[in-house]
């Protein structure tokens, strides 16, 4: 079945091209991009049903399949610290009956179609997703409505989930990355719920039942603050007759009060942390503070200029210097936390625990030098077209595409914002870079939480900032 | 939106290639044309093959460069084939180190590799303007790989600090690692493929080239490139590039294959962990063995979605577990069938284990029902489908494919096979591959008395 390409022919063919002699590709200017519009308006159908219910519907008939979701626009950040991790655990309790199903047949409903089902919170917003066939769409979608509308918030269902999420935070302090986070945030944000990890605290999540949930999804699954979304092989006008059918009486709501603020500047001086677990060889390395909300009008060039700076590629300034030219890591990055609220800048990291400080110094270095030595021209450039590309890769699906356009909604971001992003990107200048560091980078307040052996890194923290000790 | 990729039949006549295309009758999936069916396998003199799949209605191009060369075919040095794969970003006698990375980046491409134990994968993923470069840059560093002593020694740092961070720091590593040197005796399997610490430190240069020499030659080679192209004139482009490359002779392979199994092994390791981890392996076929659905189908019975035994009894029901997963896992040349259990904190990993092994008995001893079989089949067919979506993901299914199996597999063959599985299947499968007497156990449980006896 396989043949070979007689060497002649292609010979003859080669002989007669431009190619020959031509200078390697890299030597050459860059093609220009292709920008054609992110979503075709052709596939996308926007409505609101009389409730306020926003409906998102992204038509491609590719494969036979089909992704739904309804999406809350309140998240873990809308509670106080005390309850810490109640949308998740409201969440979570969705999937454990609703309508005539207990949990059993929920799952048994689901696993039959060979569909996946998920529900989930982050800090701005609740959601609930199924995907499967598009033949089984009417079991999809009834099974969708069954969880968003009219789940049982059993009592026993709800002291079981509560003691599944206890025992995974209990087990979640065996990772060092998370460990890491964890106490990031708790230095940063003291007395908010961004303090807190994304699933609670112990203590809050003790504190949580079946009224807990219930309540909060009285006031925050309503259908004037939710979206329903669908991507996948679908006929959108049949599809909206369905879920008017489904969701129409799902009563409008009131609007949910508007999230906490973080306190800020957080925080005011450098301080370092180092969290205790001796039976390790790597530490790891996270610093941050403050940074910026989802909606900034400063968002894009605070990316831009991240991404100059550890934004997760290998032309970074932090993957450059940490791991190809010194070999003290496998992984260095930095990201803003883009929320509701201003979510924290963190840079991560991880080395043998001798270099720990050589490290920390070194990640405080290359944040001092955006300041001192911003992007030129040239780095500028590699950086925008890096973004552009990434986010049209990152666009490569309809589900990813929906997912973004759903986040926009939630954020109250225009509904432009994907075909505007590219254009937003390249209006920007080099200047802007030196301006986004010195407003958004502050090295010299930033808290630094180190965990391994505390025995062989709190010595090496020194003049730092005031080191503590804590228990994992 | 109809005529997409997988709706439409395409027309093969295009170029020099028009002659070479790959055509074999299949029945579509349900209305789903058969993204396997549509690929064009080329072979060059020199023994390359490319593997190319074009669809205009993504946008974007990925190019997947398979060296059929994993940690299996280490001798001297583990570690050595992942090792090597890191040299490969470290430039060539043109290019500068990390060149190649960077200047797919700057084009707002993705670039990455990995190895296993029976290939290494380098691949790039961007837009179709970008295709001639990434042709280019791999054939380069093909052609010119440069290995200098200095970009070795940092780089094996960057390799061990990727060995501290999957594996000797982390509880699961630990039990993965130590499950299949204890469940292969003898095969290369045993070894993982970041390498045995010793090895990575002591791997030098001159082994780097010779590796390089030996393995990376054009006839070990699959190129597959799926996604928004132009077929024509990326096949010439890559014929162009990688044309001149010279085969090599003799491939060496290692020849070990694992004895059989006689009786239960085990294995403790002491790790300071709040969730100990129970892990268990079985011998089970390699990869295009006519059992792989049935095992297939067992681990979807017994770990798939929330109705499945092992999550009812373990995690829902018994509230032993955080969570529980199997799978059977077909190499090339060896297969295992696995099951992974993290422990909750408040519960005991040997209870944990005799409810396993309970299940595992009952796959054994008894059928499963008509509705619980026809669930997982369902299940395996979905997934089968949802890893589609992406040009990555495409030209890495049916790359896979064709570098265990030797053949473009059409996806309804691999449908047929699903849906042919019965109940005795699975019941057989279970009684000759999940046998007691040929298992391997790993727990990882904390130390007895605490090493730092402070740390409570």
């Amino acid at each position: 079945m396989r043949h070979r390409v007689p060497a002649a022919v292609v010979g003859a063919v080669l002989a007669g091209c431009a190619w020959f002699g031509a200078p390697p590709a890299w030597e050459l200017p860059p093609p220009p991009v292709r920008e054609g519009p992110v979503v075709d308006p052709a596939r996308l159908h926007k409505s609101r049903l009389g409730s306020g219910l926003e409906l998102l519907i992204l038509e491609d008939a590719r494969l036979p399949r089909v992704d739904l979701s309804v999406t809350l626009r309140r998240g873990a950040g809308s509670v106080p610290p005390a309850t810490a991790g109640l949308a998740g655990f409201t969440a979570e309790l969705l999937e454990r009956g609703a309508g005539a199903r207990d949990a059993l047949a929920l799952a048994e409903a689901v696993d039959a179609l060979g569909a996946s089902l998920g529900a989930g919170a982050d800090w701005d917003s609740t959601s609930v997703s199924v995907s499967g066939l598009s033949r089984d769409l009417d079991s999809l979608l009834g099974i969708l409505a069954d969880v968003v509308l009219r789940p049982r918030f059993d009592a026993g269902e709800a002291k079981r989930v509560r003691s599944e999420l206890l025992a995974a935070l209990e087990a979640a302090r065996d990772d060092p990355s998370t460990l890491a986070r964890w106490n990031l945030a708790s230095l940063l944000y003291p007395g908010h719920v961004y303090g807190a990890p994304l699933e609670g605290t112990p203590e809050s999540v003790a504190g949580l039942d079946a009224a807990a949930a219930r309540a909060f999804h009285a006031r925050v699954f309503t259908a004037s603050n939710a979206i329903f979304s669908a991507s996948g092989d679908v006929d959108p006008a049949e599809l909206e007759r369905r879920v008017q059918a489904l969701f129409g009486a799902w009563p409008a709501g009131d609007p949910p009060p508007e999230d906490p603020a973080p306190p800020s500047p957080a925080p005011t001086e450098r301080r370092v942390r180092v969290v205790d677990v001796p039976d390790r060889g790597q530490a790891w390395i996270v610093l941050g503070h403050d940074g910026l909300a989802r909606t900034d009008p400063e968002r894009t060039a605070a990316l831009l200029m991240n991404g100059v700076l550890g934004g997760g590629a290998f032309l970074s300034r932090l993957m450059t210097r940490v791991r190809a030219e010194e070999g003290l890591t496998y992984s260095v990055s930095s990201n803003f936390a883009l929320r509701r609220r201003p979510g924290p800048f963190v840079v991560s990291t991880f080395t043998r625990v001798p270099e720990a400080r050589r490290v920390v110094d070194l990640l405080l270095v290359e944040l001092e030098r955006m300041q001192s030595d911003p992007p030129g021209p040239e780095e500028f450039r590699r950086v925008q077209t890096l973004e552009a590309g990434r986010f049209a890769l990152a666009l490569e699906t309809s589900a990813a595409v929906a997912d973004s356009l759903v986040e926009l909604s939630v954020a109250g971001l225009p509904e432009d914002s994907l075909d505007t992003y590219r254009s937003r990107i390249r209006a920007l200048e080099p200047e802007d870079m030196a301006e986004a560091a010195e407003r958004w980078l502050h090295p010299e307040r930033a808290a630094i939480v180190v965990v391994g052996p505390a025995e062989t890194l709190a010595p090496q923290l020194e003049g730092l900032g005031p080191v503590e000790i804590v228990k994992p | 939106m109809q005529g997409g990729w997988l709706r439409r039949w395409r027309s093969a006549a295009c170029a020099f290639v028009a002659s070479l295309a790959f055509v074999a009758a299949a029945r579509a999936f349900e209305g789903v044309d058969d993204p396997a069916l549509r690929t064009r396998v080329t072979r060059l003199e020199n023994g390359l093959t490319v593997l190319s799949l074009a669809d205009h209605t993504t946008p974007s191009v990925t190019f997947q460069v398979w060296v059929r060369v994993g940690s299996g075919d280490e001798s001297r040095y583990t570690g050595l084939a992942h090792l090597f794969e890191h040299m490969m970003f470290r430039g060539t006698r043109r290019l500068g180190s990390e060149a190649h990375e960077r200047l797919i980046e700057e084009r707002g491409g993705r670039v990455n590799a990995f190895t296993s134990l029976d290939v290494t994968v380098y691949f790039e993923d961007v837009t179709a303007e970008h295709l001639p470069l990434v042709i280019e840059l791999e054939a380069e560093r093909l052609a010119h790989l440069d290995i200098s002593r200095e970009s070795l020694a940092s780089e094996r740092q960057v390799v061990l600090e990727e060995r501290r961070l999957r594996t000797e720091d982390s509880p699961e590593g630990r039990a993965y690692e130590a499950l299949r040197a204890l469940t292969f005796r003898a095969h290369p399997y045993r070894v993982p493929p970041i390498g045995w610490r010793s090895d990575v430190e002591a791997a030098t240069v001159e082994v780097c080239r010779e590796f390089f020499h030996t393995y990376y030659a054009p006839n070990n080679l699959v190129i597959a490139v799926a996604g928004d192209f132009d077929e024509a004139d990326a096949l010439a482009r890559i014929e162009r590039a990688f044309g001149s490359l010279e085969p090599v002779s003799a491939i060496p392979r290692n020849p070990t294959r694992e004895p059989e199994q006689r009786g239960e092994r085990r294995e403790v390791i002491h790790f300071d962990v709040k969730a100990p981890i129970l892990a268990a392996a079985w011998h089970a076929p390699a990869s295009g063995h006519p059992d792989s659905e049935a095992l297939d189908a067992a681990s979807e019975i017994l770990s798939g979605g929330r109705s499945s035994r092992l999550y009812r009894r373990l995690v829902y029901e018994g509230q032993q577990a955080l969570g529980v997963q199997t799978g059977y896992d077909e190499m090339e040349r060896a297969g295992v069938f696995e099951a992974f259990a993290s422990v909750r904190p408040d519960a005991k990993v040997a209870r944990v284990e005799s409810l396993l092994f309970e299940e595992i008995a009952r796959l054994r001893d008894g059928l499963v029902s008509p509705a619980e079989l026809e669930k997982a089949k369902r299940g395996l067919e979905v997934r089968l489908l949802a890893g589609l979506g992406t040009s990555h993901a495409l030209a890495f299914h049916v790359a896979s494919d064709f570098v265990l199996l030797g053949r473009v597999r059409p996806l309804a063959e691999r449908l047929e096979a699903i849906r042919a599985v019965g109940a005795d299947d699975v019941q057989r499968v279970a009684r000759s591959w999940l046998r007691d007497d040929g298992r391997s156990i790993v727990q990882v449980i904390p130390p007895r008395s605490p090493a730092a006896g402070s740390a409570r």
